[in-house]
């Protein structure tokens, strides 16, 4: 396209209705947000001339026709009905016949982009992830500011200590593992957090989209996170006391808040990046052992918290018949004469455990809807909606009346992980009989490691580090200021007590989150 | 139109309806992107602009000339994975 831009398209611009008309063919035949809209576009989108639906579909901007750019319709039509525009139906563009060229148009892109933000939150996807274009004023600004950082790829920017306050490593920790959260370091590093808050000074968030900026900075002195520490000492003051803390409430308390804001740092309502991200939906289904009767609830979720082999609380082994990982299935293979191979617990073992169906006993009788009276029941818990990051908690502490102790049970977790088995609709088409194990082709409920957070020592004095990943296989360990390269055998033979996994396809799911 | 054709429009209408069709837009958009796909064309369209002169391309020239690499280059993991994510969304919703 030359520089001067398409004449025709001006001209058409002089036209009183020419903004509605082009907003009316984005909101019904290309970004359609309502059913309605879908359904209108699956019935007429076709060429007028050969009826295909296929052909890169383009419709007039002057009347209405559509036509495919394939077989040269909208060709034929731009020059018999001298209508020299036309919007390409998948992607939103403008072709101008006369000029031969798609059209840049700064209103038309304008249009386009609110329409399509418009369509995603009526889809209820974020709608917020958009690739990023400088606006007039960063455009000004980065001719101000000629200097770039460029970034090899192997480059290890963003790796920082972080100076430990007393105490304060179960903050650095989870500071670590979260600056490092590739969709993070993206929202933050691209200025996207729009601070809802009366006063900044006390936002989290705002705290952490300062921190990216000092992990990014280029500076490798360690940080000292004394703001971080000393918001999180003023609004969260349970976790903040010079003393032993964990790491876990200090995640939680970013990360949850309720309508009634009642934990956290945060503003009601505010649906901030961490909410986004770590906020998943956890099905509960409740089976009356009499009538059968299932009543299903859905609940938000911002880890999943995995009780361990050895725990007080929990029944272990899992069921003999279960298959793989269990003890029983290594002491048959093992020869004899040698110590039996018992594999050890795994995560996926840990999640078997947390999804299985679990009787209620008689002295918690629920009131079945369907028996109108008091029964015993069976309880399920599957995942219903998984968030983008996973956070997985192994619950190490074991506080109860009777006694406060640290489990210390070696549980192997993946690097990938495929939380398709826990999904509720799993559990569903299993019913039915239509599960197959071993979809390995489907990457939609994939998982893979990046941070793993310790606990060493004991329960009165102990210490936290992390694990995170750089790139697709680098591993670092943050020992709070020291930071060292770290092997992937190391990594995965640590304790591991938090472990957070971001959606292998992230990016995707950002983009139409329904 | 025949029966072939017939199933093809039925599907990619509940495609769209269901909103699919820009779910698997999005996806096969990323799975480019993450294969390296897109930079490869991307040189591509600059070597063909290189040799023939910028004035002297026409966007409807440049698209015929990169169809056949494009389609070639796609990995066959990819088409897989799109094909499975359509079975498993035709077992979901009976077309027929
Ligand atoms: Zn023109
Ligand atoms: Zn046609
Ligand atoms: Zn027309
Ligand atoms: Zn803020
Ligand atoms: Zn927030
Ligand atoms: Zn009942």
């Amino acid at each position: 396209m030359s520089s001067a831009g398409c004449v025709h398209l001006s001209s058409l611009k002089q036209e009183a209705h020419w903004k509605q008309s082009v907003r009316l063919i984005h909101q019904w035949f290309v970004c359609c947000g309502s059913l309605e809209a879908r359904k209108r576009k699956a019935r007429s989108c076709v060429c007028h001339l050969c009826g295909a639906h296929f052909n890169r579909l383009h419709s007039c901007l002057s009347c209405v026709f559509f036509g495919c750019f394939g077989r040269r319709h909208i060709h034929e039509h731009a020059k018999t009905k001298r209508h020299p525009l036309a919007i390409d139906l998948y992607h939103g563009t403008i072709y101008c016949f006369q000029c031969q060229d798609y059209v840049y148009d700064r209103d038309c892109e304008l249009i386009a982009r609110e329409e399509q933000r418009k369509a995603w939150r009526l889809q209820g996807a974020a709608g917020w992830y958009t690739n990023w274009e400088p606006t007039r004023r960063e455009l000004e600004l980065l001719r101000q500011n000629p200097k770039r950082r460029k970034i090899a790829p192997n480059s290890t920017i963003g790796l920082r200590g972080l100076v430990n306050l007393g105490n304060t490593c179960f903050m650095n920790c989870i500071v670590q593992a979260l600056t490092h959260t590739p969709l993070l370091r993206d929202f933050f590093l691209s200025d996207r957090h729009r601070c809802a808050m009366e006063s900044p000074d006390s936002c989290l968030v705002c705290e952490m989209s300062r921190l990216f900026q000092e992990f990014y900075s280029g500076f490798r002195s360690p940080h000292i996170p004394y703001r971080l520490l000393h918001l999180v000492w003023t609004h969260a003051r349970h976790l903040a006391g010079y003393e032993q803390q964990d790491a876990h409430e200090f995640l939680i308390a970013g990360e949850t808040r309720d309508d009634n804001g009642k934990k956290g740092t945060h503003p009601n309502h505010c649906n901030c990046i961490i909410d986004q991200i770590f906020t998943g939906g956890l099905q509960s289904d409740v089976t009356c052992q009499v009538c059968n009767g299932v009543s299903t609830t859905i609940d938000p979720f911002w880890d999943i918290s995995l009780d361990l082999p050895g725990s007080s609380s929990s029944f272990w082994p899992l069921s003999p018949n279960s298959e793989g990982g269990g003890i029983t299935n290594g002491e048959k293979h093992a020869p004899t004469g040698t110590v039996p191979l018992t594999s050890p617990t795994s995560l996926t073992d840990c999640l078997r455990r947390f999804t299985r169906p679990e009787h209620l006993g008689s002295s918690a009788k629920i009131k079945c809807s369907g028996c109108h009276s008091y029964q015993e029941s069976t309880k399920q818990l599957t995942m219903k909606k998984l968030p983008i990051v996973a956070c997985f908690h192994l619950k190490r502490f074991e506080h109860s009346a009777k006694l406060r102790r640290k489990i210390t049970t070696y549980v192997s977790f993946p690097l990938d992980l495929d939380m398709t088995p826990f999904m509720a609709s799993s559990k569903e088409s299993r019913m039915n009989g239509q599960y197959q194990q071993g979809d390995s082709l489907n990457s939609e409920n994939k998982y893979s490691l990046f941070a793993v957070v310790n606990h060493q020592g004991t329960l009165e004095s102990g210490h936290y580090t992390s694990f995170i990943r750089q790139h697709k296989d680098q591993w670092f360990k943050c020992d709070d200021a020291i930071i060292t390269h770290a092997s992937v055998r190391d990594v995965l033979d640590s304790e591991g007590y938090i472990l957070l996994c971001p959606l292998s396809c992230a990016r995707f799911v950002f983009e139409c989150r329904g | 139109m025949n029966k072939d054709a017939q199933l093809r429009h039925s599907i990619n209408q509940k495609l769209i309806e269901n909103g699919e069709r820009d779910r698997l837009k999005e996806l096969l958009r990323t799975k480019l992107i993450e294969c390296g796909w897109k930079d490869q064309m991307k040189a591509h369209c600059k070597e063909i602009i290189r040799q023939k002169g910028l004035d002297h391309v026409t966007i409807e020239e440049l698209v015929t000339e990169i169809t056949p690499r494009g389609r070639a280059l796609v990995p066959d993991s990819v088409k897989k994975e799109l094909l499975q994510r359509i079975r498993t969304f035709l077992g979901k919703n009976s077309i027929i």
